[in-house]
């Protein structure tokens, strides 16, 4: 096992899905993500990560980190609720303006308040080695 | 192959390359960027031209540009090439595209840009 591996033994075999449309956003997030162990995997809208989703037979995706307001290109509640009906065994992690409804994000995520944008990569970390945490583990 | 660093013969290490990917097909974008990753290289991705010009414009410094011809947005892979031909000479330039035809070689020529290879 890699040096990167063992230090992030919980979270480097699965992968996070990265979704934003906007370009730079998602690629400090995802370029930080990656420097800490994780796979990830990027969309720029929720077209396209509901196109990486259905593909992802494997089930190798865990966490999808989203936007909320994408103008033109959906929002990410719309998303979350798709992934809800299909693949309810992925965690959803969205971040936007603390104006745009937590209550409905924390009903649609369940796992907690919406990330306040900008937000530090640190602690959208934190909330994935959470929610990576407290899934179960496979039975051997 | 190290992640991170490339060792030369003579023993000094080269810093990693970076490669931006421009491609509005999420599953290639996807597969192309993660066999490079596993090549050692890093790789930003970007959906259309307009994306890929954000990230010229920041302070990130590819080594390689990627790109698709025909995407949705603005501009496209052409005028995208031209571009960087422009402002950034030393940016090595890749066009991709699944439609080969004499006017796809007519516009890589107008690009000025070395190379052209088909997808997938």
């Amino acid at each position: 096992m890699s040096q990167i591996e063992s230090e992030t033994s919980t979270g480097a075999a699965e992968a996070v899905l990265v979704v934003d449309d906007e370009v730079l956003v998602r690629m400090v997030i995802a370029t930080y993500l990656r420097d800490c162990g994780y796979r990830v995997i990027e969309a720029a809208s929720p077209d396209e990560a509901k196109l990486v989703i259905e593909h992802d037979d494997e089930g190798a995706i865990s966490i999808v980190l989203s936007g909320v307001a994408m103008p033109a290109q959906g929002d990410g509640f719309e998303l979350a609720q798709w992934i809800r009906q299909r693949r309810p065994d992925l965690e959803v992690v969205l971040a936007g303006t603390p104006a745009r409804a937590a209550d409905a994000a924390g009903d649609i995520c369940q796992r907690g308040p919406m990330l306040a944008k900008p937000y530090e990569p640190q602690v959208v970390l934190d909330r994935i080695r959470w929610l990576l945490s407290r899934r179960p583990r496979p039975q051997t | 192959m190290a992640a991170a660093d490339f060792q030369d013969p003579c023993g000094d290490v080269s810093p990693q390359l970076t490669v931006l990917i421009v491609e509005d097909e999420v599953l290639i974008r996807m597969l192309l960027s993660e066999a490079l990753r596993q090549e050692g290289y890093a790789v930003v991705e970007a959906a259309t031209a307009d994306e890929a010009l954000s990230v010229l414009e920041s302070s990130s410094s590819p080594d390689v540009l990627i790109t698709d011809v025909r995407m949705p947005g603005s501009i496209d892979g052409f005028e995208l090439a031209a571009y960087v031909r422009r402002t950034k000479p030393e940016l090595k330039v890749i066009i991709t595209s699944g439609h080969a035809s004499p006017d796809l070689a007519i516009g890589v020529a107008d690009a000025s840009c070395p190379s052209l290879t088909t997808s997938p």
